[in-house]
Order: structure tokens, then C-alpha cells, then sequence
């Protein structure tokens, strides 16, 4: 049984990247990234981490993707670059790229030992639930857990320097009058 | 036939009987909600198909089955199809986790269609994916105000859905597991959590209706604004899909409310001196507390007119998110170093909590809503000198 959800959802995530790649339209592809985190996510559920399922659907899928949409559709994206394109040898560059990531990922998927025998760590995990994660995310690998958070936070910061319009400064009011606090002047 | 064959059918019958049972709830919730509209605005409402007006889910649905199914020219063909059917089923399949009964209660089985160590988090993941067909639909129908509708709608329920999951990790934190039987449970041993999370059921409730696009927070349809939003270009069958799944979506609100903070399916324990073991009655208590729910946003719908966009904007991200917050960390304060078992104070706290924000609201609003505060700049003084509403 779970052979046969494996061959299934490896198909639904291939054909999604794929989508991703191919279309033309940048609305269907986002749509093809979609259907592959949500496959991904079901791997992981029938795969008995299901604590990561949830996660990976509620941040990739539900958050990340939308605003991914959103910037796409609020730009009007969806038509094809047709324009010329600047940087020449970017094909050449991504090429080299992607064959440095299948040549690394091919060697971890050759060369990965079992940390801890299989038993031993599902039992740990305890069906992926949410306890077992939470402790040891916050135990094992706080300092890692903490640099993301941070590393978030500095984007956040950075976002809104970006957006922030310069703020014109109040020049003209006068020393001597009191300005007041929150409530407007009523009538 | 081998076990897990048996299991997989049942699983599968159990959800086919949920999806009709949701279907006809919300086929007549169409027509309840137009009655006590009616009623609370001094009208009759529908009352000419059938005896008081009961046949009218039935023509409604004919009509809709039977209608031209036209479509846009401007439209993307695959995703205009997409967006009614992903939203439909992501309404639909979140409700499989709500526990009706206790375990072997419903003739033998389980009453609810699915279990998890998750519950609660898949209920969360599955309604985020419903933003998908609302926004979808709006971009795929290739016009102007269903985009807006569908931008508009899409910030809305990825802002109010960080508050809502904020505000329950309180909760979660008292109890200790995110299962919703084990929630249920919880509150039969200890009391429904209503009582120590007061401030966290405001905030949910809130992010609730703002989830679930109702009044009033239903700018995705705002139809003073934007025709009726993404639903402009739908007709028929579709249409009507995407009605159904925002109806279906309230009654699962409704029940997640109902499991989390008020007992769920379990009734009052003091009836079962009267008639023994009603308290454990499947599905009876479940759906009378959703039937609560489901007049209270109809109630809300009759009562309160829809928010600007940004007054929405700003009361998600300056008010309910930092609220939320602030309920979570006084709840992990507390859950850390209060006494095993002693739980009162959590209610004095939640009290006290609420009522700053309800007596504290004139104050709050004019921080957060303020044209000092926002920038946006009055366009023409008021003619009497009396203050706009809303600031």
C-alpha cells in the first residue's frame, strides 16, 4: 500500500515541479508549486510525520503561496517575459546550478547513514506528534531555531525600510501650543 | 475482505453521509438566515414555496443545477473550473475531523470521519487552503472587480489566520495536546474552556467570522463596492459551490468553536441526574451548540454594518495579533509557574482582559484608527462639526 502512495504522490510532485518550470502562464506555474507542497506535505503524512504535514501545508501552501499570488497577480505578472533579456549567460549559470544541487543531492541520497537505528527513532518521534517535534526543536536545536526566528525578524525589519515612505517633518508647529494626545479636537 | 479494506469503506461511507449532511444544513441555512433576517428587519422573507417557505432550498438548487452554465471569454479556462471545486472540498473534508460522540458511539463506529495527533492543526491547514478557491476564482474570471475581491479577500484570511492560530495556542497550551478528542476530554474533567481562556475566544471568534468571510467582515464581496466581488462571474452550479462552501465553512467554525471552547460534543453533566448518560449523547449536544453559533452570525449579520478595508487591515495587525500575543504569553507565564490544578485565576485574568479591551476600545480605536496615526488625510471637514464615524 504505501509503495503504491509513494509511485502516486511522487508522480503529483514531479508533474507539479515540472509545471512549475514549463508554464508560461506564472499563475499556473505558482499553481504547479502548490499541488507539489501539498503532495509533499501528504509524503510526509504517510510517513508518519504528520506534526511536519500540517506545517508544510499551513506556511508553504496556505501562507507563502498565496503572497506568492498575490504579488503575482497584483504586478499582472501572468503574461510571458517576451522582453530581451539583460544577463546572457544565465541559462549557462543555472545550468551549472542545478546539475551542482543534483550532483549534491545525489550524493547525500548515496552516501546518508542512519543517525540512529529506525526502531529507535520512530519511537522517539512518537507518530510525529507535535510534543515530540516541539521538544527537540527547543532542546537539541534551539540555537538553529532561534537564528531562523532572527533572521525573520531581519527581514521584516528590512521590508517595512523598504516600503516606509520618508515622513515629512511637522515643521510648522509652533513651541508654545500643546499638542494633544490621541483624540482628535472635537467640535 | 481484509481489515483495512472494511476500515477504508467505512471511512469512505462516513464521509459521503458527512458531505450530505453538510450539504442539506447548508441548503436550509440559506433559507433560515433569509427568514430571521427577514424578521429581524420587520419583513416576511421567502414564505411562497411550500408550507413557511420549506421548499425553497429545493427550487433554489433546481434552479441553480438547470441554469445555463455560461462561461467568461476572458477567463482562464482550467482554473475558472478549479477554484468552485478547491473550495468546496477544502470546506468539506475540515469538517471530517470534528469528534460528534464518544469513541464506537455512532452504531458501532467512530463518530467522525478521521482522527490525528493533529487535529486541530489539520483543521487549520485544510481552511487555509480554502483562501485558494475565493482567490483563484477572483484572478480566473478575467474581469476587475472579482480581482479586487480576490486580493482583497486573500490578505484578509492570511492576516486574521495568524490571529486565530495565536489565539488558541493558549488553549493548547492548558491542555497540552492539539487532538481534538483530547481536547473534548479535557474540558469533561476539567470544565469547558471557555472559562480560562476568555480573552482567547474573543480573538477566535473574531478571526472566526473574518475567516469565514461574514459579516462583518465580507469586504470579498463588498457588493456597494465591488459587484459582489469573485463571485461577479460565476453562475449556476458554480456559483453555487462557492456559496456552499462559505456556508459549509461557518458550520465548521461553528463546530470548532464549539469543540474547543464549550465542550463539544459532551452535554451538561448535571442533566445525567435526570435521564442517565445523556450527557454522552452523540451528536445531539454537538449540533445544538453549532446551531447556537450559526444564529449568532446570522444575528451579526442583521446587526453590524461591514468595516473600511483598512480599519480591517489595521484592527487585524495592530489589535488582534499583538492581543493574541499577549493572551499567549500570559497563559505560558501562568501554565509555567502557577500551582498544578489551580486554575481560577486563568479566569479572573481572561476577565480582566476582556473587559480592558471592551472598555479600553474608544481609546484603542483612536491609537490605531487616528488620521495622525494613518496618514490618510480627511478629504472635506465634517459639515457639523461632529466626528466621522469609524475614527
Amino acid at each position: 500500500m504505501s509503495a503504491f502512495f509513494f509511485v502516486v504522490l511522487a508522480v503529483l510532485i514531479i508533474t507539479g515541479a515540472l509545471v512549475t518550470v514549463i508554464a508560461s502562464n506564472a499563475v499556473h506555474a505558482a499553481l504547479g508549486l502548490v499541488a507539489t507542497l501539498v503532495a509533499l506535505a501528504m509524503t510526509y503524512v504517510t510517513l508518519d510525520a504528520h506534526f511536519l504535514g500540517a506545517v508544510q501545508v499551513i506556511v508553504y501552501a496556505g501562507a507563502i503561496m498565496v503572497l506568492f499570488l498575490f504579488v503575482i497577480m497584483l504586478l499582472d505578472a501572468t503574461r510571458p517575459v517576451t522582453a530581451h533579456n539583460p544577463v546572457g549567460f544565465v541559462n549557462e549559470l543555472a545550468a551549472l546550478g542545478g546539475a551542482a544541487l543534483a550532483g549534491a543531492l545525489g550524493l547525500i541520497a548515496l552516501g546518508w547513514r542512519d543517525p540512529r537505528p529506525l526502531a529507535e527513532g520512530a519511537a522517539a518521534l512518537r507518530n510525529g506528534t507535535p510534543g515530540a517535534v516541539g521538544e527537540t526543536l527547543l532542546t537539541r536545536f534551539v540555537l538553529p531555531f532561534e537564528a531562523v526566528s532572527v533572521l525573520l525578524l531581519v527581514a521584516v525589519v528590512g521590508s517595512i525600510v523598504l516600503v516606509k515612505r520618508p515622513v515629512s517633518q511637522p515643521s510648522a508647529v509652533p513651541e508654545a501650543q500643546p499638542i494633544e494626545s490621541g483624540e482628535r479636537a472635537g467640535a | 475482505m481484509p481489515y483495512w479494506l472494511a476500515d477504508l469503506l467505512w471511512v469512505v461511507v462516513k464521509g459521503v453521509a458527512l458531505a450530505f449532511a453538510l450539504l442539506t444544513t447548508f441548503a436550509y441555512m440559506t433559507l433560515v438566515e433569509r427568514r430571521l433576517l427577514a424578521r429581524m428587519q420587520i419583513r416576511h422573507g421567502p414564505n411562497r414555496v411550500g408550507p413557511l417557505g420549506l421548499l425553497q432550498p429545493a427550487a433554489d438548487a433546481i434552479k441553480s443545477i438547470f441554469k445555463e452554465d455560461f462561461r467568461v471569454t476572458a477567463a482562464d479556462k482550467v482554473v475558472y473550473t478549479l477554484a468552485p471545486i478547491v473550495a468546496i472540498a477544502c470546506a468539506l473534508t475540515a469538517f471530517g475531523a470534528i469528534p460528534a460522540g464518544p469513541a464506537n458511539s455512532f452504531f458501532g463506529l467512530n463518530p467522525w470521519v478521521y482522527d490525528l495527533d493533529i487535529g486541530l492543526l489539520a483543521v487549520l491547514a485544510l481552511t487555509s487552503m480554502g483562501v485558494y478557491g475565493i482567490f483563484l476564482g477572483g484572478w480566473a474570471s478575467g474581469s476587475k472587480y472579482p480581482l479586487l475581491g480576490g486580493l482583497r479577500s486573500s490578505a484578509q484570511m492570511i492576516s486574521y489566520e495568524l490571529g486565530m492560530g495565536l489565539s488558541v495556542l493558549g488553549l493548547l497550551m492548558l491542555v497540552g495536546s492539539t487532538r481534538l478528542r483530547d481536547i473534548v476530554d479535557w474540558q469533561g474533567a476539567n470544565g469547558w474552556l471557555i472559562l480560562f481562556q476568555l480573552t482567547g475566544f474573543a480573538l477566535f471568534i473574531i478571526s472566526s467570522f473574518a475567516e469565514v468571510n461574514r459579516t462583518p467582515f465580507d469586504l470579498p464581496e463588498a457588493e456597494q463596492e465591488l459587484v459582489a466581488g469573485y463571485l461577479t462571474e460565476f453562475n449556476a452550479i458554480k456559483w453555487a459551490l462557492f456559496q456552499m462552501a462559505e456556508y459549509v465553512n461557518m458550520i465548521t467554525a461553528s463546530a470548532i468553536m464549539s469543540t474547543l471552547f464549550f465542550g463539544g460534543w459532551r452535554g451538561p453533566q448535571f442533566l445525567d441526574a435526570i435521564i442517565p448518560g445523556i450527557s454522552a449523547w452523540p451528536f445531539v449536544w454537538l449540533i445544538l451548540k453549532i446551531a447556537a453559533f450559526l444564529f449568532l452570525f446570522i444575528w451579526v449579520r442583521a446587526t453590524l454594518p461591514r468595516l473600511r478595508y483598512d480599519q480591517l487591515m489595521r484592527f487585524g495587525w495592530k489589535l488582534l495579533l499583538p492581543a493574541a500575543l499577549l493572551n499567549t504569553v500570559v497563559t505560558a507565564g501562568y501554565v509555567a509557574y502557577a500551582r498544578e490544578g489551580l486554575r481560577w485565576p486563568l479566569f479572573v485574568i481572561g476577565a480582566l482582559g476582556l473587559a480592558a479591551l471592551v472598555v479600553g476600545s474608544d481609546r484603542i480605536r483612536v491609537l490605531v484608527n487616528s488620521p495622525r496615526t494613518t496618514g490618510v488625510t480627511e478629504l472635506a471637514p465634517p459639515p457639523s462639526g461632529r466626528p466621522l464615524g469609524g475614527d
